[in-house]
């Protein structure tokens, strides 16, 4: 992220403030501190950043290093919310009480309450005679926000045989439609999409370029997805990567079925998916699922959107694939130094972030053998992947991309996609390390069965 | 602990990374890691105790902890570096701090369960990794400042894992609270401390199972309890079933030619499989009238599984080509043998022996002789200190020289060796 420029001489870490301010409320504020009586992180990101300290309102608070007025003013507005901070601390441990008495256990319980706590807080004060049935309400509110937008729901919708053969008759009439783009030219594309990269991955955080606009404005990811119909070669610069980057493992993307089940463990390629497949990740992965079109709609939308160019409705996400691609087929997660055609700095950013994971896992003893070992088991297969990053890149950006897309959730500029393309990299990553330790865990207790690290990883943030 | 006072050096590379720089650097196996917001952070764990390496590629990220960890004047300077104000490689003052102390100690446990180099031959024995795990867990809740994942962003720190390690490691849950009952002097403290934040980062979690609910309805410790005498090393200890058989020989045929030992590069194969001895791989060439048979022998970790792992010797003579040797499980060996190509007057052949698992293995790397004894010494000193019956309180709270429960048990159960 840019970093605002400022003077430090007397400034003060905001963190610094916010921790003596925290500290100096005394007593009671236990359950939502950690061990050491610092407020807990996520009390932070989610109680005292957002509803006390506010920076959307008061933006001169927004810096990481305040002033000494700015100072007093962020230890005035904590101080303020003493009294409510307290009985926010009470609800919250009513809340957990109360959670474990009715048998809830999804979710992490400061994700889910320490908001609803600082509301509980602000309309009732601390908790008192009623207080319990009040939390009851709460825990059970929280634990139903799906409104019915479950897998099992679903399932019940496209268990009906009039639903399934209506659904049937308008995906084939959807994909007669398509557009294949045969002997397209998409140089131009690729060109835009690196330029956008260039300006993204760059040591002051990513600019603003204006090719982003121009990209989404030319509809660059429309003709992706319609040169992907038609197999179009040669589209990367480099002719040992198919146009699909692995989106599909055909050689062109089948019509998708309506689908009547999953399972996370053997999800095909995205765009192999079934409408189930499609919808199941996004029930399963969503944290907040209460915002997304009830079912029935999501089924209805999900038809035109997966027989859309490259699966997704959005321009702007499709333009984001097309980055992607363009960013993956230039990954070198093993540092072979081999060259690829026109890396970009968003390409150094993510290469210098594989080499540092991979010093951090050999300091942690996982490595993979960089070189090709035909003895290497599952580990070698691991390996594998990295040698083909897109494929796995490709995948997790898909499936995020396609998340918003569901949620009617566009990308707004360059800054907004880099944020999306960069924090796909970091899932690879992740994704990778638990395999190897995963593989690594099954060497050493050869009786249980391996420990697959499928694609429920992406759950935690598509 | 009165540290003197201790400067890093705070610069910044092209690509934006600003490096806090405090030790040198070392291989792989001497430096504890650790994934934080932002950053990752490094300590060589056979160099004097101090701040650790920081390299910051999220700055603003980092200022969550920067001030906590180094002190305000570190901070800054990351910021003036970040922003440009400052030029690079300014020497800042560090203020040692409770965060910086809990840190390393994190680090450190996460490298002593990977390279802890347990051993029979040297008399190192192995840490039990329920206890460790569980102990890491309640460190990690200790650290929960350094973290800044929700679940809505930031699934880049998978250091920030005291659920995970607390359902992983689930089985010294009960051993634990039994050693609280029984405890009331050693590492009494320890322990209440360890379980009480096992508690309650499995309470802020939304974890819960039977064996949370008695922990969480231990009686607070007012009163000294009684004391049962008990030995913490039992209370953990596996069923091995390791009988060490050495020198015993695959063939007897044959007139032996050579014999000597090969390489143990901890780096080449995961933990648990090999023990960590330099002595713990050796060779014998022989003559079987005008074969010349070559014969591996590496001496087993005490917890290695007998089938499953593949693991290869790769064995070089006279400067010849690689050759690999398939090792089986034989009691607490892994052993192979293969023909070599040996000239018939060859009496004194060059051979570099090494033990590897393929698809793990990062290839052979400069020699690390010396950085392994430092290693065994460092553990050595550790296991000695963890055997004193105030362990615990000659090493200041949160330091990373105290011992872990696992080193305690481990001193308890050396006499085996």
């Amino acid at each position: 992220m840019p970093l605002p420029s400022q003077p430090t001489d007397a400034r003060r870490p905001r963190a610094m403030v916010i921790d003596g301010s925290w500290r100096a409320l005394g007593p009671g504020l236990e359950p939502l501190s950690g061990p050491g009586g610092a407020p807990l992180t996520r009390t932070v990101k989610l109680i005292l950043l957002p509803l006390v300290v506010r920076p959307a309102l008061h933006p001169e608070l927004a810096a990481d290093f305040l002033a000494p007025e700015r100072a007093a003013q962020l230890d005035a507005l904590i101080r303020e919310s003493g009294e409510r901070l307290l009985a926010t601390a009470q609800w919250f441990t009513l809340l957990k009480r109360t959670r474990r008495a009715l048998g809830v256990v999804a979710g992490n319980p400061q994700d889910l309450y320490f908001q609803r706590c600082f509301e509980l807080a602000a309309e009732h004060g601390a908790p008192a005679a009623g207080a319990g049935a009040l939390a009851r309400a709460v825990v059970e509110d929280v634990a139903d926000a799906d409104g019915g937008r479950t897998v099992d729901a679903l399932k019940r919708h496209l268990a009906d045989d009039a639903q399934r053969s209506l659904i049937e008759r308008e995906l084939a009439l959807a994909w007669e439609g398509r557009r294949p783009a045969r002997a397209v030219d998409t140089t131009a594309v690729v060109v835009r999409a690196a330029q956008v990269l260039e300006a993204c991955g760059g040591p002051d955080g990513p600019r603003n370029p204006p090719e982003f606009g121009v990209m989404v404005e030319a509809g660059d990811g429309d003709l992706l997805g319609r040169a992907l119909w038609a197999d179009t070669a040669g589209v990367w610069g480099r002719s040992d990567v198919p146009v699909h980057l692995g989106l599909t493992e055909r050689q062109l993307p089948p019509r998708p079925q309506v689908g009547r089940g999953a399972s996370t463990a053997t999800l095909p390629a995205p765009l192999d998916r079934t409408l189930f497949e499609r919808l199941f990740v996004v029930l399963q992965s969503s944290t907040r699922r209460e915002e997304l079109p009830t079912i029935p709609e999501l089924v209805r939308r999900e038809v035109g959107r997966s027989c859309a160019p490259l699966g997704l409705y959005d321009e702007s996400l499709r333009v984001a694939v097309v980055l992607g691609g363009r960013l993956a087929v230039g990954l070198d997660p093993l540092g072979t130094g081999e060259s690829a055609p026109g890396r970009t700095s968003a390409h150094r950013a993510v290469n210098n972030r594989w080499r540092r994971e991979a010093s951090v896992l050999r300091a942690r003893r996982m490595t993979v053998s960089p070189r090709p070992d035909p003895d290497g088991g599952v580990l070698d297969a691991l390996a594998q992947d990295l040698r083909t990053p897109w494929a796995a890149y490709m995948r997790r950006l898909w499936v995020r991309l396609h998340g918003r897309d569901v949620r009617d959730a566009p990308l707004a500029d360059a800054e907004a996609a880099w944020a999306v393309l960069d924090g796909v990299a970091r899932s690879v990553m992740m994704d990778h390390r638990a395999r190897v330790r995963s593989a690594l865990r099954a060497l050493s207790t050869p009786t249980a069965p391996p420990t697959a690290v499928p694609e429920a990883a992406e759950s935690r943030s598509a | 602990m009165a540290q003197p006072p201790v400067d890093v050096r705070v610069t910044r590379d092209n690509d934006g990374i600003v490096r806090v720089a405090a030790g040198g650097a070392g291989p792989d196996f001497t430096l504890a890691v650790l994934d934080v917001a932002g950053a990752v952070l490094s300590w060589s764990v056979i160099e004097e105790p101090g701040p650790p390496t920081a390299e910051i590629h999220d700055v603003r990220r980092a200022q969550q902890w920067l001030w906590a960890v180094y002190g305000e004047r570190v901070a800054a300077a990351a910021h003036a570096c970040a922003t440009g104000e400052q030029p690079a490689g300014a020497r800042v003052p560090v203020d040692p701090t409770a965060l910086a102390a809990d840190a390393a100690r994190l680090g450190f446990g996460h490298w002593a369960a990977r390279w802890w180099p347990a051993s029979h031959l040297d008399g190192i024995p192995a840490l039990q990794p329920d206890l460790l795990g569980l102990e890491l867990a309640a460190l990690t809740h200790q650290c929960q400042q350094l973290f800044d994942g929700t679940a809505d962003d930031f699934d880049d720190q998978p250091d920030d894992c005291a659920a995970e390690l607390i359902e992983d490691h689930w089985a010294a849950l009960d051993p634990l609270i039994q050693w609280w009952h029984a405890a009331s002097t050693g590492p009494a403290h320890q322990v209440e401390r360890v379980l009480r934040l096992i508690d309650d980062a499995a309470d802020g979690a939304g974890l819960d199972g039977p064996e949370l609910r008695r922990l969480r309805s231990l009686p607070d410790r007012s009163s000294p309890a009684a004391t049962t005498p008990l030995n913490p090393g039992a209370l953990f200890a596996r069923s091995d079933g390791y009988a060490l058989a050495a020198g015993e020989l695959l063939v007897t045929g044959g007139r032996l030619i050579a014999r000597g030992a090969g390489t143990n590069d901890w780096r080449r194969y995961p933990p648990g499989l090999v023990d960590a001895s330099e002595s713990a791989v050796s060779w014998t060439a022989r003559a079987l009238g005008a074969r010349r048979q070559f014969e591996v022998e590496v001496v087993a970790h005490s917890a290695a599984p007998t089938t499953g792992a593949p693991l290869t010797a790769e064995v070089r003579v006279n400067d010849g080509p690689r050759k690999r040797v398939a090792l089986a499980r034989r009691d607490d060996m892994w052993t192979g043998r293969t023909d070599l190509d040996l000239p018939p007057g060859e009496t004194r052949p060059r051979v570099e022996l090494g033990v590897l698992l393929p698809g793990f293995d990062p290839g052979p790397g400069p020699e690390t002789g010396a950085e392994r004894d430092a290693i065994r010494a460092l553990v050595r000193r550790r296991l000695t200190a963890a055997a004193q019956p105030d362990a615990n309180d000659s090493a200041p709270h949160g330091s990373s020289s105290a011992p872990f429960l696992a080193e305690i048990a481990a001193a308890a159960t050396d006499e085996d060796y």
